[in-house]
C-alpha cells in the first residue's frame, strides 16, 4: 500500500498534469504539446465553401514535373501546410525541401524547381461540385 | 479530510492487480517498436530534414532541446528501441520505465516540431509515465496495489479527457458547437483524404453530417467509461473501437497510441499466464471472457 507521501506526490502530479491539460484546452495551442487542445477536425467548414488541399511538386533538370511525396523529403503534406505561411513569405525556404530530397534520395535526379500547388474544390451542400482549380502559391528555382 | 475528499482520494487509488501493469508494460513497450518502425515511421524521416524547418514546440524551447540532426534522430531512435525491449521484460521497471518515457517524449518532440501536431498520443504518454511509477509487477499477479491503481486511473482519465475535451476544442475552433455540428468538416476531411470506402459517402452528404452528431455524442459520453463496469463498459469500449475503425476505413486515420492506452480499461491481469515464472496466486481455468465480466467479479477458480 502507498504511504501518505506517495499519495500526496501522485495527487500533486495528477492535479498538475490535468490542470495543464485544461488550461491548454481553454487558452493553449498546438505549441503546448502534449497539453494543447485536442483540436483534431475541430474547425467548422462551410458546406458551400471551397476545400483547399496543398501538394508539393518538383521540376527535374530535364523539365519533367514530378509529385513530391512525404517520403521524398521527410516532410509530410500536413507539415508543409503547417509551415505554408513561411514558404509563401520566403519561397527560398523551399530549397530546404530540395536539400532534404538530396539527402534522402542521393541517387535520384535532383530538383531544379520546388513548388507548392494549391488545389481548390468547391462544395455545395457538403458535396464536391465543378472543376478543380490549381494555382502555385510558392515556388523556388535553383539558381 | 471531509468525506468527499476521502472518497475522491480513495477513487484515485482504488487498488488494481499488479498483473495488469505487467501486461500494459509489455504491450506499450512492444507498441513502441510498431510505432517507431511502422505506423509513425515518418518521425525518423525528419533525420534528413534541414534544421531550418525545425519549429520547436514550447517544451523544446523551454528545456531547451537541441535542433535535431541526422545523428541525433538516429541516436534517440536506437536508444528508445533498445530500452523498450529490455523494459518490456519488466526488468528494472522504474529506471527503464522513466528512460523509455523520456526518450519517447523527445521522439514526439522530433515528430511534432515540423509544422504539424498530432492529437492521438496524450493518453499513451500518460501511460508510459504512469507505469514507470509502479514497482515490480509480474504477469498474472493478482495482488492488488494502490500504486497500480493510480497508474491505471490516470491513464483512464487521460483517455476520457482526449474524447471529452475535444468537444471543447470543437466549440472553441468551430465557432460554437452548434456551428461545428452543422458544418461540413467531415465532408472536407473526406475530400482531402477519403479512401475508396469513404469517397462514395460524399454523394450522400447527410451520412457525413449525421456522423458529426454521432462523434460528438460519443465524446460527450466518454466520462461514463469511468463510471460503468462490466458488460456495459465492455460494450462502450467496443463502440469506441468501432468508431476508430470506421475513421480508419473512410479517411485513413487511426489513433493507434490512444487505442493502446485504452487497454487499461480491460482486466488484463486475467490473461492466462503461460510461463509460470511469475507469482500467480490464482489458477485460471476455462476461456478468459475478460471483456464481458466485471473486474470485481473475483476468482473463477
Amino acid at each position: 500500500m502507498l504511504g501518505a507521501r506517495g499519495k500526496v506526490v501522485r495527487l500533486g502530479v495528477t492535479g498538475l498534469v490535468f490542470g495543464l491539460l485544461l488550461a491548454g484546452t481553454v487558452v493553449g495551442s498546438d505549441d503546448h504539446f502534449p497539453f494543447g487542445p485536442f483540436s483534431m477536425y475541430s474547425s467548422a467548414h462551410d458546406p458551400n465553401a471551397g476545400v483547399v488541399s496543398n501538394t508539393v511538386e518538383a521540376v527535374l533538370d530535364d523539365g519533367q514535373v514530378v509529385a513530391v511525396s512525404d517520403g521524398d523529403t521527410g516532410m509530410r503534406r500536413a507539415e508543409v501546410e503547417g509551415q505554408l505561411p513561411r514558404f509563401i513569405e520566403d519561397p527560398q525556404m523551399l530549397e530546404q525541401l530540395a536539400v532534404a530530397h538530396e539527402r534522402r534520395r542521393p541517387d535520384a535526379p535532383r530538383y531544379a524547381v520546388v513548388r507548392v500547388v494549391r488545389r481548390s474544390y468547391q462544395l455545395r451542400d457538403g458535396r464536391p461540385v465543378g472543376a478543380v482549380t490549381e494555382d502555385i502559391v510558392a515556388e523556388w528555382a535553383r539558381p | 479530510m471531509g468525506p468527499a475528499v476521502t472518497a475522491l482520494v480513495r477513487w484515485w487509488f482504488e487498488p488494481v492487480a499488479l498483473g495488469r501493469i505487467a501486461v500494459l508494460r509489455a504491450v506499450a513497450y512492444a507498441f513502441i517498436w510498431v510505432d517507431v518502425l511502422l505506423t509513425t515511421s515518418w518521425v525518423a524521416d525528419h533525420a534528413d530534414v534541414p534544421g531550418a524547418l525545425y519549429q520547436p514546440l514550447a517544451v523544446g524551447r523551454v528545456l531547451p532541446l537541441p535542433t535535431p540532426t541526422a545523428g541525433f534522430v538516429r541516436g534517440i531512435m536506437v536508444a528508445l528501441l533498445a530500452t523498450a525491449v529490455v523494459a518490456a521484460t519488466n526488468r528494472a521497471p522504474r529506471l527503464l520505465g522513466w528512460t523509455v518515457a523520456l526518450l519517447y517524449l523527445e521522439w514526439m518532440v522530433i515528430g511534432q516540431s515540423y509544422g504539424k501536431v498530432d492529437h492521438d498520443r496524450f493518453a499513451f504518454l500518460v501511460l508510459l509515465f504512469a507505469v514507470a511509477t509502479v514497482g515490480r509487477a509480474g504477469w498474472g499477479d493478482r495482488s492488488r496495489s494502490e500504486a497500480a491503481g493510480w497508474a491505471v486511473k490516470v491513464t483512464m482519465v487521460a483517455v476520457v479527457a482526449t474524447y471529452f475535451l475535444s468537444v471543447f476544442a470543437k466549440a472553441r475552433y468551430g465557432d460554437g458547437l452548434a456551428n461545428w455540428l452543422d458544418s461540413a468538416t467531415i465532408s472536407w476531411a473526406v475530400v482531402r483524404r477519403g479512401t475508396f470506402l469513404g469517397e462514395p459517402l460524399l454523394q450522400h452528404p447527410w451520412t457525413l453530417q449525421a456522423s458529426q452528431y454521432g462523434v460528438v455524442t460519443l465524446e460527450v459520453l466518454a466520462p461514463l467509461l469511468l463510471v460503468l463496469r462490466g458488460r456495459a463498459r465492455g460494450l462502450m469500449l467496443a463502440l469506441y473501437a468501432s468508431f476508430h475503425l470506421v475513421t480508419f476505413t473512410t479517411i485513413g486515420i487511426i489513433f493507434l497510441p490512444h487505442l493502446v492506452a485504452m487497454l487499461v480499461f480491460l482486466p488484463l491481469e486475467r490473461l492466462p499466464v503461460t510461463t509460470g515464472r511469475q507469482p500467480s496466486r490464482t489458477t485460471l481455468r476455462g476461456s478468459p471472457h475478460w471483456v464481458a465480466s466485471p473486474p470485481t467479479s473475483g476468482d473463477r477458480s
